[in-house]
């Protein structure tokens, strides 16, 4: 062994990690006969008594009792949520499944809401034609529009039939292209369309009105898309003014 | 400890505690910070018992690594390693260095003295040869259960540690080539 050997190995010597017998004692008989070795090996020796002598002064010293009551207060706490299976966290985290659910249900209620009323509350920007502007009832000078009379009727199905009994004469048009018919049931409608057929009068005093309903391209007649909201489903539900002899002379639009 | 058990953890903290605190209180020279850090420690394994991996190295290396981490970061916030000794501070001047009955004051003073010098010279120590020397030595862990500690290979820690001694060694005595006529010794005659 040489004087860099021993400086490898002269600390796990003086701190008694040297297992191996034979390096050991090469170590000891090299400081033997080296004079700086034994004195390096001198001096590692008293600074690891003196370590030691500082880590003894330090061997009593623990953390304070009250550490150890808050840690155990605080493995209380965690134990007792983490564990119980019904009650501390375990409910908590029953309680927030059971809010995450409502909340899921409450989102998946609140789309379906807006889905179904949608088209409700967002009418079609559809524009009404021009003649439907016509607040009067349908006038007698119109010119007679028997080209239109078969459109209606094709395919219709009569949904209600009710008196006007004037209560809802022709509807103000134009500005109010739809007006509320029945709240309850969320209708709006388009302003009377006059079929030309019959005295506006005379008619509306005695008209009957039959609810019908009618494939989307009755619309095109009177100058109305069909993508309009009041055929969302190929289908548009219409109110029939017949007069007194049966004869259709007026056409709205109900959504 | 992970189903619960109050009395196995209990166990365990009174095991490893003093390893911990004392540690702590050797690299940072101060209780309170010692005292949090054991706490903080322990308070990491109740919250998270499944961190440690025993292929990983021995408990007590887990914990001592932990604590040099909270160490570290305590330390870094406080932007200070070695606090300025306050008068009264048991804890900083060797509370325990009271003489025993048998020994006369002029011993107890002589290791009072050396005992405080030790302690002031470990903590002037730059922080990586400080561990290194603190956990070896003092603790007297293996170079494998330090090196788990400090996340680093076994010959960094022996150079660390052979490289903290020696300054140990120059802050303590002087080292040897400070001494009268060792200057004549020539170090390399051996190696040849």
């Amino acid at each position: 062994m040489n004087c860099k050997d021993f400086e490898n190995t002269i600390h796990e010597l003086v701190s008694r990690r040297l297992a191996d017998k034979t390096k050991q004692l090469d170590a000891l008989e090299h400081a033997g006969h080296c004079l700086w070795c034994a004195l390096r090996l001198d001096e590692e020796t008293k600074l690891t008594e003196k370590l030691h002598a500082f880590a003894s002064t330090l061997q009593g010293q623990r953390a304070p009792a009250r550490v150890e009551e808050e840690l155990l207060r605080a493995f209380r706490e965690r134990n007792v949520g983490s564990n119980a299976p019904l009650f501390g966290l375990g409910r908590k985290r029953v309680g927030r499944g059971l809010r995450l659910g409502l909340a899921f249900a409450a989102a998946v209620a609140a789309v379906w809401v807006v889905v179904s009323l949608w088209p409700r509350l967002h009418p079609g920007s559809s524009a009404l034609p021009s003649r439907v502007s016509n607040n009067r009832p349908p006038a007698a000078s119109a010119a007679p529009r028997s080209n239109l009379a078969p459109a209606p009727l094709t395919g219709a199905t009569a949904l209600t039939s009710r008196k006007s009994g004037g209560a809802q004469p022709i509807v103000q048009a134009g500005s109010l292209e739809r007006v509320a018919l029945d709240e309850s049931a969320n209708e709006v409608a388009t302003g009377f369309i006059s079929l030309g057929t019959c005295d506006d009068s005379q008619c509306m005093a005695e008209a009957t009105l039959v609810r019908v309903r009618l494939p989307a391209e009755a619309l095109l007649a009177f100058g109305l898309g069909t993508d309009s909201d009041y055929a969302p489903e190929g289908f548009v539900q219409a109110d029939v003014a017949l007069a007194s002899g049966g004869v259709p002379f007026a056409i709205r639009f109900v959504n | 400890m992970q189903a619960g058990d109050e009395n196995a953890f209990t166990a365990l903290y009174r095991r490893r505690q003093g390893g911990i605190y004392r540690f702590v209180l050797e690299i940072s020279g101060s209780a309170p910070l010692a005292e949090d850090v054991t706490q903080e420690v322990f308070m990491a394994l109740i919250r998270d018992s499944r961190g440690y991996d025993p292929s990983r190295g021995s408990l007590a290396a887990y914990l001592l690594g932990m604590a040099r981490h909270h160490a570290l970061r305590f330390l870094k916030r406080d932007q200070t390693y070695v606090p300025i000794p306050q008068a009264g501070d048991s804890s900083r001047d060797g509370g325990d260095l009271a003489p025993a009955s048998d020994e006369d004051p002029h011993s107890a003073m002589s290791r009072r003295e050396t005992i405080h010098s030790v302690r002031q010279a470990i903590l002037s120590l730059p922080g990586h040869y400080r561990e290194a020397v603190v956990l070896c030595d003092l603790n007297e862990m293996s170079y494998e259960d330090t090196a788990a500690v400090l996340g680093c290979s076994v010959g960094t820690v022996r150079s660390r540690l052979h490289r903290g001694r020696a300054l140990l060694m120059q802050k303590l005595t002087g080292g040897v080539k400070a001494e009268a006529g060792n200057e004549a010794i020539d170090p390399n005659r051996c190696l040849a």
